[in-house]
């Protein structure tokens, strides 16, 4: 739980034989992570033909997507069974071609009338602007002298029209105005009839064509059209039903198919990595140590001279290339979304997810702590897990935040910003600690405490971290170090012994100073002035500094500086916690001063209670959404930069739908 | 977002250090000195685009692959750009970003026209496919698809939803009757660069006044290459040339535009606009290599006004729009480089497509 899965090397040779079979245990056990080990083939052996299969097979499972489509079907890998390596491509290009042959051929005619329907609809519409002018619509062609188009074109191009022919005299209608698809009508003399069909055509502009069937006036031209209309859309309910009786006769074929295709390209894109020999394939990739027996079982039971060689790898050191698998339970979801949106953990580092699934909540429910705000945050969580799958984990953390949030309430004493309710029932009361707002001075020396803490923690956690990555560097010389912790602890000491003896007239003994500002300086100079001569030291690096000593001096001394001013504005921003608990408070406090002026002093009646309501349901959103930030930033800012590197390649291992199922 | 200042104080600081990563004209003068194509890909690799082309192995180290990493750093500058760009100006950045998609959308058109004959259709999306531009998740074409529909109709039928479909419903009744994919690319065309500058339009402020400029500058060039070449190339008539080219720019008027589609001079339109390009006559005497020279003088000419955009104030779109046009007009240097090198063309036969040996006057 705190590290991620141990996970084992592995490389099995395997006869060409056993290919499909070993790939097929491999893609349904769910547990191969694969790595591209076509540079262990032979270069000479030509191009793979695996590569040509999966592109085959990729094309076949898009066919089979578009006439789901054509049938309104949704894509469904229920028939996902174990893969049969031994269906032949040209068997299931067969089926697919025969199958998409008998659904093309209404799902063209019904593509064929939707688009006459669009056109005649078209028509329509184009018609209209002239359905009141009493004349023959076919005699628009047949004038002597003049010639003219009616038609749609795109609005971009009407005034661009019009000037490409500003040299022929023209008249220009626009007969209906539209944002997309105006209708003009353009006259001109017939002798510039060219010149006209030029521009129409080169600005897009598609002309009115009307059947022979149409004929007559606008009026009964658009009759005709509105006839032809109803029985186009007749014609398509009846290729529908069609397709829907396709559906149905075809449906388990149709997702036999596609499951067949899908396993079939999987497995080619997989072999297609795989290296190549003569008579064997290396196969190279990582799998988690505790998988590792079971799967070796199931891969000598389908290859028996399968060559297996596997390489455990030790937490200790470097492993930037070792995928990472993180093994937290389920009800851990929501706080390991959280840590990978910052970073996935490296293998040889520590997980946070469980401290974070402690810390987060506690910070977010100390700064907003109160039993109804808690409650109805609690509630949206559970409504939102519940309702909006996308986004259920979001949802399991509002309702963990909103619970601790409850126990906080308890610890303040307050209820929907009423504070004397609780204090004063003797059940309650045993539970209560103290007000916040009372105690500001007190809520925020804790908060900073928690803050000391919770950074010294993160500091021994790297020592932790480099500790088992064995980086010696970095564990004694690195400013979050072994050093840099020493600097952090005296330094908090002397800022402590200064504080005790200016403001508490407390003397503090002289030697105790002199220790610390000794610690202090040793703790600089090693893990901030040094700290990169010394890593490159102890790692053998040569030079120690580079760019001269003049440009180090400069930048060893901002960087101590920038350390000063770090530790201490690190350790302060957890006041902030103490500050929000507090404003927590005065929110619902400004609260009750409007419900009190809205009920003219009364403190009772309708209005008092509608601005106790909306203010709380404000606090709840407005602060809630801002506590969650602060919460958040003192996590990724203050707390894991001290420790948690990330960077970890994530896990992705290759699974069959069957496999992923289970 | 806010614009102004405190909208751009991060995004010009950090753009401004970009600028540096840009090549040099001495690193390209020296790249272009190279022996080989080996060479090349060693120089390559010391600058910005190394991390790029380190990835590639051994076997990959071809033009083709090396072209398409060095377009992934230019689409990388995009995508980060775009990130980081205000709210306010961000719709004309990933507007100039879609040029590429357009590109992409065409090669996948002509992809189906001219390269289906050559195989089955597994193939064909693979040639398609590699000389897509590398968009990745941001592009919204289903250009496998759109390939393996194996016909032009099918393929424009699959673009419902994108903003191309409006712009090819009219081309295509065109299309299906004259078979050509020029009416399908001149609407691509001016589709987007109507969206552009429109785009560009709806700014305001210096934001509006550099927006302009850049797009404005990068509209002159191809208005007016469109220009002369559908004159000169396709002697397309009057009424066409001013259908298939824009009444907008930034310096290339209106009237500029029709002039040249109305059989004017076209030598003494382009050195009044541009007094810098003087030989325009020589071009024009042999269009077949006189023309794409005249697009790199006039492409350098989009280099100054990318450069202009670094004086002055920095908090504008001005400075964000500049350095990526000048990084996809490196790309386009570095790939004439790729390919010379790779098929020992001589230095004399691809100098002159250079565009930054030379620095525009």
């Amino acid at each position: 739980m705190f590290f991620p899965k141990s996970m084992t090397e592995v490389e099995l040779i395997v006869p060409t034989k056993d290919l499909l079979a070993v790939t097929n245990v491999l893609g349904s056990r769910g547990v191969f992570h694969q790595i591209d080990s076509t540079y262990l083939g032979l270069v000479n052996l030509g191009p793979s033909t695996w590569q040509e299969k999966a592109a085959a097979y990729s094309t076949l499972e898009r066919r089979i997507q578009v006439i789901l489509q054509a049938l309104s079907m949704e894509e469904d890998y229920s028939a996902a069974t174990s893969f049969n390596p031994s269906v032949d491509l040209d068997v299931i290009r067969s089926a697919v071609d025969r199958v998409e042959g008998e659904i093309k051929q209404v799902s063209d005619h019904l593509n064929a009338e939707k688009k006459r329907l669009e056109q005649l609809e078209s028509q329509l519409v184009q018609l209209e602007p002239i359905a009141d002018v009493n004349f023959e619509v076919g005699a628009l062609t047949q004038s002597r002298y003049l010639y003219s188009v009616l038609g749609i074109l795109p609005a971009a191009n009407v005034s661009r029209l019009e000037t490409s022919l500003s040299r022929v005299p023209h008249v220009f209608f626009v007969l209906r105005e539209d944002s997309q698809k105006p209708v003009v009508w353009l006259l001109g003399p017939r002798s510039n009839s060219d010149v006209i069909d030029r521009a129409v055509k080169s600005a897009y502009l598609n002309p009115l064509v009307l059947p022979d069937e149409f004929t007559g006036t606008p009026v009964r031209v658009s009759e005709s059209i509105r006839r032809s209309i109803e029985a186009s859309r007749q014609e398509i309910s009846k290729f529908e039903a069609g397709l829907a009786k396709l559906a149905e006769s075809h449906h388990e074929e149709l997702y036999q198919l596609l499951w067949d295709v899908h396993a079939g390209r999987i497995t080619a894109d997989a072999i297609a990595r795989f290296g190549q020999l003569r008579h064997t394939y290396v196969i190279v990739g990582w799998v988690p140590s505790s998988d590792l027996d079971h799967l070796s079982q199931q891969l000598r039971s389908v290859s028996r001279e399968i060559l297996i060689e596997a390489r455990p790898i030790e937490r200790a050191g470097q492993h930037a290339n070792v995928p990472v698998a993180l093994r937290n339970p389920g009800l851990l979801g929501p706080f390991e979304m959280l840590v990978n949106t910052y970073a996935r953990p490296r293998y040889e580092e520590i997980d946070p997810t469980v401290l974070i699934a402690i810390t987060f909540p506690v910070l977010f429910g100390a700064m907003f702590g109160d039993v109804g705000h808690g409650l109805v945050l609690a509630l949206f969580g559970g409504l939102l897990a519940y309702r909006a799958h996308k986004i259920a984990s979001l949802g399991g953390l509002v309702i963990v935040c909103g619970l601790v949030a409850t126990i906080f309430g308890f610890l303040y004493g307050s209820i929907f910003g009423f504070e004397d309710i609780l204090p004063s029932n003797p059940f309650f009361k045993q539970f209560f600690w103290m007000h916040p707002i009372e105690n500001i001075i007190a809520t925020l020396g804790i908060a900073v405490g928690v803050g000391v803490v919770l950074l010294s923690f993160g500091l021994l956690l790297n020592l932790y971290n480099a500790l088992r990555a064995r980086d010696w560097g970095r564990f004694f010389f690195d400013p979050n170090g072994l050093a840099g912790l020493i600097l952090y602890w005296s330094f908090l000491g002397l800022v402590v012994a200064g504080a005790g003896g200016f403001i508490m007239h407390q003397t503090v003994p002289s030697f105790v100073f002199a220790i610390l500002i000794v610690l202090v300086i040793s703790g600089a100079l090693t893990g901030v002035v040094f700290s990169e001569p010394l890593k490159r030291l102890i790692e053998g690096h040569r030079p120690l500094i580079e760019g001269g000593i003049g440009i180090f001096a400069v930048q060893s001394f901002f960087e101590l500086l920038e350390k000063f001013i770090s530790m201490f504005s690190n350790s302060m921003s957890y006041v902030r916690v103490g500050a929000f608990a507090v404003a927590h408070a005065g929110f619902s406090l400004a609260v009750f001063v409007f419900a009190g002026l809205a009920s003219a002093g009364t403190n009772m009646g309708l209005g008092y209670w509608v601005v106790i309501v909306f203010g709380n349901l404000f606090i709840v959103g407005f602060e809630g959404f801002i506590v969650s930030i602060q919460t958040m930033r003192l996590h990724y800012y203050e707390f894991f930069s001290k420790f948690f590197t990330g960077g970890g390649s994530p896990y992705e291992p290759l699974a069959l739908p069957s496999a992923r199922k289970n | 977002m806010p614009g102004g200042v405190s909208g751009y104080a991060a995004i010009s600081s950090r753009v401004r250090a970009r600028f540096s990563s840009l090549l040099t004209p001495q690193d390209v003068t020296r790249m272009s000195d190279a022996p080989d194509f080996a060479s090349l890909f060693g120089a390559l690799k010391n600058t910005a685009y190394g991390p790029y082309l380190d990835s590639l192995k051994d076997r990959d180290v071809v033009p083709r692959r090396v072209i398409i990493q060095l377009k992934k750093r230019l689409a990388d500058s995009y995508d980060s750009v775009i990130q980081m760009t205000p709210v306010e100006t961000r719709p004309l950045v990933k507007q100039l970003f879609r040029y590429f998609e357009v590109g992409n959308l065409k090669a996948v058109l002509r992809g189906i026209i001219t390269v289906s004959a050559w195989g089955p259709e597994t193939v064909l999306w693979d040639r398609v496919h590699e000389v897509l531009f590398p968009l990745g998740s941001t592009s919204r074409l289903p250009a496998q698809a759109m390939v393996e529909s194996g016909s032009v109709a099918s393929a424009v039928d699959l673009l419902q939803g994108t903003p191309y479909q409006e712009t090819l419903s009219f081309a295509m009744k065109r299309y299906s009757a004259e078979q050509n994919l020029f009416a399908l690319e001149v609407a691509l065309d001016l589709g987007f660069w109507r969206s552009l500058w429109a785009e560009a339009g709806k700014l305001t402020g210096q934001d509006h006044e550099q927006g302009v400029r850049i797009v404005g500058s990068l509209l002159d060039m191809n208005n007016l290459m469109w220009a002369v070449r559908y004159r000169v190339y396709h002697k397309l008539s009057e009424e066409e040339i001013v259908n298939y080219t824009l009444p907008v720019g930034f310096r290339v008027k209106d009237s500029d535009i029709r002039a040249i589609a109305a059989g004017a001079d076209i030598a003494s339109i382009i050195t009044r606009i541009y007094p810098a390009i003087v030989d325009v006559n020589t071009f024009l005497e042999d269009p077949q290599t006189g023309l794409p020279k005249l697009e790199v003088h006039l492409k350098r000419q989009i280099m100054k006004q990318c450069l202009s955009a670094l004086v002055g104030s920095p908090f504008h779109i001005g400075l964000p729009l500049a350095y990526l046009v000048l990084s996809d007009l490196e790309v386009q240097d570095l790939i004439v480089l790729v390919e010379a090198k790779s098929s020992n063309l001589p230095a004399d036969q691809y100098r002159p497509f250079l565009l930054k040996t030379i620095m525009p006057a």
